[in-house]
């Protein structure tokens, strides 16, 4: 039998802690049993998303994120800072631990299963698109996208952020590309490596058509429906709570310290 | 009070960067932040890891022990950083140092 997800496009483009609370909730509820499997699309405008261990003194530049009026929020999941504008289209996949597609533990095997949703989608929209480990998706050797994940709370995560239109030049405005990150690269810039779906395909194209055809891709590789929904009644608690009490707080996203134990991992600096 | 403040920025090779930032004392360190694009889980298992290195020796020896011990210990699993890479990148804060 066919087992049937759930789709969501819950997004607050104005609100990229709600965004990110709600990146939470979902996991958390799934994991509950609460919740089905889950795949959602979402957007920022304007923002940088930190990964959970990253410093964001020495990661972020202020005074370009001021100027700019550039947000500055951390996920739960590790990996990399990136740029959120409205030409990225941000996906998230929540499976109860144990799921039939990624029964182990292993976090890279995690990557590697729930990026080919992604890649499938993208490759029919003509793209020449692979997974790249450790986490990335890849046109022709260039990045168009790059994951996070984890596995806690009994749930399997994996969310991921897709270069559709974005400005790319902004990116190496309001981060600080630390030499050490680029020392076994050929290419010395960030936005040579790094492209995005419009200009690999030399059209136009909308993060919705590219969200299209990710859910297509996300139904054929897994052998699964994808059904729209909306957040319950918990999620929406969950996402409320964590909103008051870590990604609404500098200490959480500036610091990576969170004010409540019930909400999320606790780190002293 | 003689301590003195260590960094560096490491990275494996096909691997995340590792960011240290700790305070030295007489050759052991006395606080030290880890941080980096890398991938850890279970995530809160990160401040376990600093608090356990706190005291120790900046010698490769104590700090593959320790870092072996952690894994071992809490079953945390790393992706884009090694033990090993770890202990260079600590030992990469003395280095440049001197």
């Amino acid at each position: 039998m066919t087992e049937t997800w759930r789709v969501v496009d819950v997004e607050y483009p104005d609100d990229p802690f709600m965004n990110l609370a709600v990146e939470e909730a979902i996991p958390r509820a799934v994991g509950e049993g609460a919740s089905p499997p889950t795949i959602r699309f979402w957007h920022n405008t304007n923002t940088i998303v930190l990964g959970c261990f990253q410093s964001a003194a020495l990661e972020v530049n202020f005074d370009e994120c001021r100027q700019i009026g550039t947000d500055v929020v951390r996920r739960f999941t590790g990996g990399g800072a990136v740029y959120h504008d409205a030409g990225n289209l941000n996906y998230a996949i929540s499976l109860k631990k144990g799921h039939a597609l990624v029964p182990g533990n292993d976090l890279q095997e995690v990557f590697r299963r729930l990026s080919q949703g992604g890649v499938q989608g993208l490759r029919d929209l003509g793209l020449n698109a692979e997974f790249q480990p450790i986490n990335d998706i890849a046109v022709d050797g260039k990045k168009v996208s790059g994951a996070a994940g984890s596995i806690k709370w009994g749930t399997v995560f994996h969310h991921g952020c897709i270069l559709v239109t974005s400005d790319l030049s902004i990116l190496g405005r309001v981060l600080n590309v630390p030499k050490a990150k680029l020392a076994d690269r050929h290419v010395p810039s960030v936005q040579k490596r790094v492209t995005t779906i419009r200009d690999e395909l030399h059209r136009n194209i909308s993060t919705k058509e590219v969200r299209d055809s990710i859910v297509q891709g996300i139904e054929t590789s897994y052998n699964v429906r994808l059904e729209k929904g909306t957040l319950t009644g918990r999620e929406m608690s969950l996402a409320k709570e964590l909103y008051q009490w870590k990604y609404n707080r500098d200490s959480w996203n500036l610091e990576g310290r969170s004010e409540s134990g019930e909400v999320g991992p606790i780190r002293t600096h | 009070m003689d301590q003195t403040l260590l960094a560096a920025d490491y990275k494996g090779p096909g691997g995340k960067l590792l960011r240290i930032r700790l305070t030295e004392d007489q050759g052991q360190i006395r606080k030290v932040k880890i941080t980096g694009d890398f991938f850890l889980i279970p995530e809160e298992s990160l401040p376990k890891l600093e608090k356990m290195l706190e005291d120790t020796p900046i010698r490769e020896k104590e700090l593959r022990l320790l870092v072996d011990r952690f894994f071992r210990g809490t079953e945390a699993q790393a992706l884009g950083i090694t033990p090993n890479d770890l202990v260079n990148a600590i030992l990469a804060a003395k280095e440049e140092a001197l």
